[in-house]
């Protein structure tokens, strides 16, 4: 099979970045091809130094087609995001991208839960936005058709300033009122979890929240559900059950070590149950994004 | 286009004859980096026509799943990697793959493995009534059970493989060596003898990385094979080690491991290979290959030579 050009190498310029609590960085690159083409749950592979042979997978936070950049958010954790937290703007990174398959809205489940946990936020986030312009497109007769809810949980410290809410979910606890606020500025509910007593943060896991909210639904509202998310595996898992048992569809985002990224070496493959057996997946390009159903059971 | 000094157009200077086949580079995508030779074509730019030749993934008779996670890992100036030849089986890819890729851009090499001397000759039957340009055989892999290295290893072993390929098909053979082996010339020597057209010098070294808070090997297969960079040196040794064996015979060498630059692909010419690999290069840079064709063409004209073929195995030894 032919597949088309549809991945670029960009010598991306540093806008900015930024530095936030938990050894977190948001880095905004000047890359108008990858931008133009990005969608929720895409990533971008990078190089974060000269001096280490291969490049880092980074998911896409949000994307601005029209000014041409992409925003990623990551948290140090060994040397090539410990040497890309020292690259600074006007500096250029060779960026590649936008790779792997998106998250997919369903017209049919107009009421997406989504769930992201530490530095699976990002897609959320980008998801988030893709329903944010998908509400406020001019369409005759129709206004706000997408019901969304983003519930993140973190260990470190959130890498925005949490906000309280000034959108109601009857469903959830009246303390648990931390918001991204982004989220709130996009009339999007949102709430946060921890287990680190952060204020206004529900005190145990995101999943928890989720439960809740789900189990409140009447059966008409329930049938519109459908999850998406992206984090540790563990919370995957947990959300791949939830969904299970609500009977509801989910797509979960994953992560393995990478060599290329654009499917040549299947070296991060991911073992996934098909209708014609078990198989072995690429998660750069069969993914990241895959039915919860196929690889949690 | 630009002529050198003999009136050769610039772009005929990189084509190489290999085996009777025309390269029109001398590079090679190396196999276990590329898929089935169209992955990289998702990549804006890149062109399977910017290299001679494109060597699959490794193929078996069955299907196999491969190894678990992780499959790959970074290490100084390299990688470690153990996919376990993850591949469709052999019919699957002569029915459905082959069919499908575009021979005029490029001459296309199976890679052959095996667990028995027996199932890497069906392989290379199968592979023999195919489109299929030539038939590298595997006898190097590190990442599987049996077979791959237990073969390469073994000069008696290699040799018996190579005979049984070389009944099974008219194609270019290239015979693909390990670098886990204490004297490669004579393997070589005994691969030539058993009816080789060519070798790929060198598969990957085994290594290990370890995971210090857990105590447990990164690499899901406990060890892996070693590429990139860091293993250069030990892959320019090898094949000057192989070209002092082949060189009488007219035996052509596809030099390898840790190419990234022209300049590495140069010393690899040097060495003795007539073509050059890149395999994990492409994953940091994706368009690396024109660059090097560029950075050898301007090689050869600042040297006043009209054909890259000029270069193998030139290179002078201090006395
Ligand atoms: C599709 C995808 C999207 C991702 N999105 C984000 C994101 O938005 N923000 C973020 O902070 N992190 C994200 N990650 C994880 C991120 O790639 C790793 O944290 C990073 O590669 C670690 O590199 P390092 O050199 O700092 O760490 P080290 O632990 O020193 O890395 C050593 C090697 O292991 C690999 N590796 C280690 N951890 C991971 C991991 N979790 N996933 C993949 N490879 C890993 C590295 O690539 C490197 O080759 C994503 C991973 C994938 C696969
Ligand atoms: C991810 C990966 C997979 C590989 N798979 C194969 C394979 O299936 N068969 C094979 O003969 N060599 C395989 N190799 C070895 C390469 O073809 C090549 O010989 C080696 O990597 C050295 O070259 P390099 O340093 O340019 O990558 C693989 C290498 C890598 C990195
Ligand atoms: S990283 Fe190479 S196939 Fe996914």
């Amino acid at each position: 099979m032919k597949h088309r050009a549809s991945i670029f190498v960009e010598e991306a310029a540093i806008l900015s970045h930024e530095a936030c609590p938990g050894e977190q960085y948001i880095l905004r690159l000047q890359a108008p091809r990858t931008a133009a083409r990005a969608r929720a749950g895409a990533f971008v592979h990078l190089q974060c130094d000269a001096l280490l042979p291969m490049r880092r997978p980074l998911s896409i936070m949000r994307a601005d087609a029209g000014a041409g950049w992409i925003e990623l958010l990551y948290r140090v954790v060994g040397a090539g995001t410990r040497r890309l937290a020292q690259r600074r703007p006007g500096e250029r990174l060779s960026v590649l991208g936008p790779i792997g398959r998106p998250f997919t809205l369903h017209d049919s489940h107009p009421r997406p839960l989504l769930i992201g946990g530490g530095v699976g936020i990002p897609p959320m986030i980008f998801l988030a936005q893709e329903i944010h312009q998908k509400n406020h497109r001019k369409l005759p007769g129709r206004t706000q058709p997408w019901h969304p809810l983003l519930l993140a949980g973190s260990e470190t410290p959130f890498p925005f300033k949490p906000r309280p809410s000034q959108i109601l979910i009857p469903s959830l606890p009246p303390e648990v009122i931390a918001a991204i606020p982004l989220m709130e500025d996009w009339g999007i509910p949102s709430r946060l979890a921890s287990g680190q007593g952060f204020p206004g943060c529900h005190d145990g896991y995101v999943t928890e929240l989720a439960r809740l909210w789900l189990a409140a639904l009447d059966e008409t509202a329930l049938a519109e559900v459908e999850i998406f998310a992206c984090g540790p595996h563990p919370m995957l898992a947990a959300c791949a059950r939830l969904a299970r048992e609500f009977g509801r569809p989910c797509q979960v985002s994953l992560e393995e070590f990478m060599a290329c990224a654009v499917g040549g070496c299947a070296g991060c493959t991911v073992a996934v149950r098909t209708p014609r057996g078990p198989a072995m997946q690429r998660v750069c390009v069969d993914g990241p994004v895959f039915d919860a159903e196929t690889v949690f059971r | 286009m630009t002529e050198t000094r003999d009136g050769k157009a610039a772009s005929d200077m990189l084509a190489v004859d290999f085996c009777g086949m025309d390269f029109a580079t001398p590079l090679v995508l190396l196999s276990g980096c590329v898929g089935f030779g169209e992955e990289y074509t998702r990549v804006a730019g890149f062109s399977n026509r910017d290299v001679g030749a494109v060597c699959l993934k490794g193929t078996t008779l069955e299907p196999r799943l491969g190894n678990p996670p992780h499959r790959v890992c970074e290490t100084p100036m390299g990688m470690l990697n153990a996919i376990g030849l993850q591949n469709p089986g052999v019919r699957h890819v002569v029915e459905e793959i082959l069919p499908g890729l575009d021979f005029s851009e490029t001459r296309f090499i199976a890679n052959v493995s095996g667990s028995t001397v027996e199932e890497y000759a069906e392989v290379t039957r199968i592979f023999d009534d195919s489109p299929i340009d030539a038939i590298e055989i595997n006898i190097s892999c590190p990442n599987v059970k049996e077979g791959g290295v237990a073969f390469g290893n073994d000069p008696d072993m290699s040799a018996r493989v190579v005979e049984v390929c070389r009944a099974a098909t008219r194609k270019p053979l290239i015979t693909k060596l390990s670098p886990n082996q204490t004297d490669i010339a004579e393997n070589a020597r005994r691969c030539i003898e058993a009816g080789t057209d060519a070798f790929a010098v060198i598969n990957t070294l085994m290594g290990m990385a370890i995971d210090i808070e857990s105590r447990t090997p990164v690499i899901g297969n406990n060890q892996g094979g070693l590429s990139g960079p860091a293993i250069k040196p030990v892959a320019l040794l090898k094949v000057h080690q192989v070209y002092q064996v082949c060189r009488g015979h007219g035996i052509p060498i596809i030099g390898q491991g840790g190419v990234a630059s022209a300049e590495d692909a140069l010393e690899f010419l040097i060495a003795g290979a007539s073509a050059v690999g890149v395999g994990t290069a492409l994953f940091y840079d994706p368009l690396v290959c024109p660059r090097i064709n560029e950075g050898i063409r301007a090689y050869l004209q600042r040297h006043g030579l009209s054909e890259v073929g000029q270069l193998t195995g030139t290179l002078v030894l201090n006395d």
